[in-house]
């Protein structure tokens, strides 16, 4: 019947292991040529790449022997002229069923090796825009791991169909709706352009590799033809473009290896689907664990920053921290951590970039965060020591006011407890956009806490310049006035007026915070489901 | 040898210069101080050589990747 030797024996054994009787030939046969992809040569070229195959990254990723894959013998036949088959091809998209951190996920991957992982003329789709596995995703609600490898349609389908397909005939709305039902999780592992690229993006945490993955709308070619210009595709969609500058994927890492980490690290804070909670972990961190180390972290010297970074590590149970975006819109840390076991989003801003002022970047990244965590349950805890919007002419460029009120407006339809705890500087609508105030949610802060609608630096000369510009010596009246505001400007003044809630000492923020959030469990159990969203974004 | 620019993370300006050209410098040693936002922020050595070039002074404006200096090693 084959007019080839089969070359994978062990493939061959293990199907005799598994059957009383010897294994239906045919059957074997057309399984054996799935494992063996786009053939030898191309898996050499795939590895000479500094990449791996599509099976490869599914068994270094998913639990051992957890992949049930679906669709294996998807392909294209050949026959001869009696009707007998020659070889098969398989289909250029691996896709199942697995286990990461012993949780069931859907997955699917491009195989680079067959045809460059281009669409195949399938009845059904394994997987993409539309497809089995996204399918799956949305039916069993579990999460769905994209592993993407490839550059979507070629001009080819056409030639096959007979006519041009329309655009969002094979859409996203699928994926869309899985961003509000089930953890989507996204790794750019080769060059990702068109369908994947968009799927890429239409996830919950997207990941891709320094140096062997790129990613944009268009590639090199496209751009030449439309624009005239010469650029390689890693100066035009390398990580240093799309995860440092744009922030279009959240996270780059050195190896495929890496980024499955940080894939099977993402989802150990994420519940399977929005109708479940987040899951909680042992913790051998103790609760009460108490740091005299944070009563000094802070500067006396008001313009002098500390690291936000070491901030969140003392508080939070030890190696917990998972940040997302480490790399763009630097001036707001966004990390899931845990505290006493539960996953929390912490919003932190950084004194090291822009005195944590809240520019567009930062804008974009807490918000994709904020939404995040209220889709899947998880309560947020902002640490904060925002001056306000990042100010300057690059800054209203790039709409700093519009996308910081964007920000405000979605911090103001979090649903999940939030804690807002202030460090030191809390001013203006930056300010708003880290609390829920007209909640029960808390404000807390440390002595060290400041606030108002804008610094008394600044704002004093802009109130009073009459007052000073007549007087004597208006630099001297102008510090008089300073001293007198910054007396109002004492937390403990606001405390007073219970306009915090409490300020507590920095030692003992672990203890309280831990306190909080398992007291959130209740709330959150009350709410689950997915999230309502109304209005018009501003 | 090379040479490794060393760039302004940050619009602001610059505040304090702590080096003068052909000292030797380490990793993490801090070269200059910015100031940007009523912040000031240390600029730090990502390379050990020496301190080649200045290309900055104090009250200097900077604008965000702005090479400051260099460090030939």
């Amino acid at each position: 019947m084959h007019n080839r030797e089969l070359n994978s024996e062990k493939a061959k054994a293990d199907d005799e292991e598994t059957a009383g009787t010897p294994i239906n030939e045919e059957l074997h046969f057309r399984r054996v040529s799935a494992l063996e992809m786009g053939g030898a040569e191309a898996i050499e070229r795939q590895h000479a790449n500094g990449r791996l195959t599509v099976r490869e990254r599914f068994s270094k990723l998913t639990d051992a022997d957890s992949f049930r894959e679906v669709g294996t013998l998807g392909g294209s036949g050949e026959y001869d002229e009696n009707n007998k088959l020659v070889r098969v091809t398989p289909a250029p998209y691996v896709a199942g069923m697995a286990r990461v951190n012993g949780r069931p996920v859907a997955i699917g991957g491009e195989d680079f090796t067959v045809r460059g992982g281009t669409t195949f003329g399938a009845a059904r789709r394994k997987g993409g825009q539309g497809g089995f596995i996204e399918d799956l995703a949305h039916y069993y609600k579990i999460p769905l791991v994209n592993l993407i490898d490839g550059a979507g349609g070629t001009v080819t389908s056409a030639k096959r169909r007979g006519y041009v397909a329309f655009p969002g005939v094979h859409g996203f709305e699928r994926s869309v709706q899985l961003l509000g039902e089930v953890p989507v999780v996204s790794a750019v592992l080769g060059t990702a352009a068109g369908g994947p690229a968009g799927r890429a993006i239409l996830s919950h945490f997207s990941v891709m590799v320094r140096g062997t993955s790129q990613i944009f709308a268009a590639g090199p070619p496209v751009v030449k033809r439309s624009l005239g210009r010469d650029i390689d595709k890693e100066e035009l969609g390398g990580a240093a473009v799309a995860v440092d500058k744009a922030g279009t994927i959240h996270n780059a890492v050195d190896t495929e290896e890496e980024a499955f980490d940080q894939i099977r690290r993402f989802l150990s804070y994420m519940p399977q689907n929005v109708w479940e909670m987040p899951p909680v972990v042992p913790c051998d961190d103790p609760v009460d664990r108490c740091e005299t180390a944070l009563r000094d972290i802070v500067p006396e010297k008001r313009t002098q920053p500390y690291s936000m970074h070491d901030l969140i590590d003392l508080v939070v149970d030890k190696g917990s921290v998972f940040e997302i975006q480490p790399t763009n819109g630097k001036s707001v840390i966004t990390s899931l951590a845990r505290l006493d076991g539960r996953p929390v989003g912490i919003v932190a801003n950084n004194p090291k970039f822009y005195s944590g002022a809240m520019d567009a970047a930062s804008a974009h990244k807490q918000i994709r965060f904020m939404e995040l965590c209220d889709t899947f349950h998880i309560p947020l805890v902002f640490l904060v020591d925002v001056p306000g919007f990042m100010v300057g002419l690059k800054a209203e460029q790039e709409a700093t006011l519009r996308e910081g009120m964007r920000a405000v407006y979605v911090a103001g339809q979090l649903t999940v407890p939030t804690l807002t705890l202030v460090i030191r500087k809390c001013y203006g609508m930056a300010g708003m956009a880290t609390c829920n105030k007209n909640d029960i949610d808390l404000k807390l802060s440390w002595p060290s806490g400041e606030w108002g609608s804008l610094p008394v630096e600044g704002g004093v000369a802009a109130a009073f310049r009459r007052d000073i510009a007549n007087s004597a010596d208006p630099k001297a009246r102008e510090k008089e006035l300073e001293a007198e505001l910054r007396a109002y400007a004492s937390p403990f003044r606001t405390a007073e007026a219970f306009a915090v809630e409490e300020i507590i000492d920095p030692s003992e923020t672990r203890p309280i915070l831990c306190e909080y959030i398992a007291l959130a469990e209740g709330r959150l159990k009350a709410n689950l489901g997915p999230k309502r969203k109304a209005g018009v974004s501003p | 040898m090379s040479i490794t620019n060393v760039s302004s993370e940050v619009i602001g300006s610059v505040w304090k210069v702590e080096m003068k050209v052909g000292d030797a410098v380490k990793t993490g040693d801090i070269i200059m101080i910015l100031e940007s936002m009523k912040m000031e922020i240390p600029v730090e050595a990502p390379a050990d050589g020496t301190l080649s070039e200045l290309k900055v002074k104090p009250e200097d404006s900077v604008d965000e990747d702005q090479v400051l200096c260099t460090i030939e090693s």
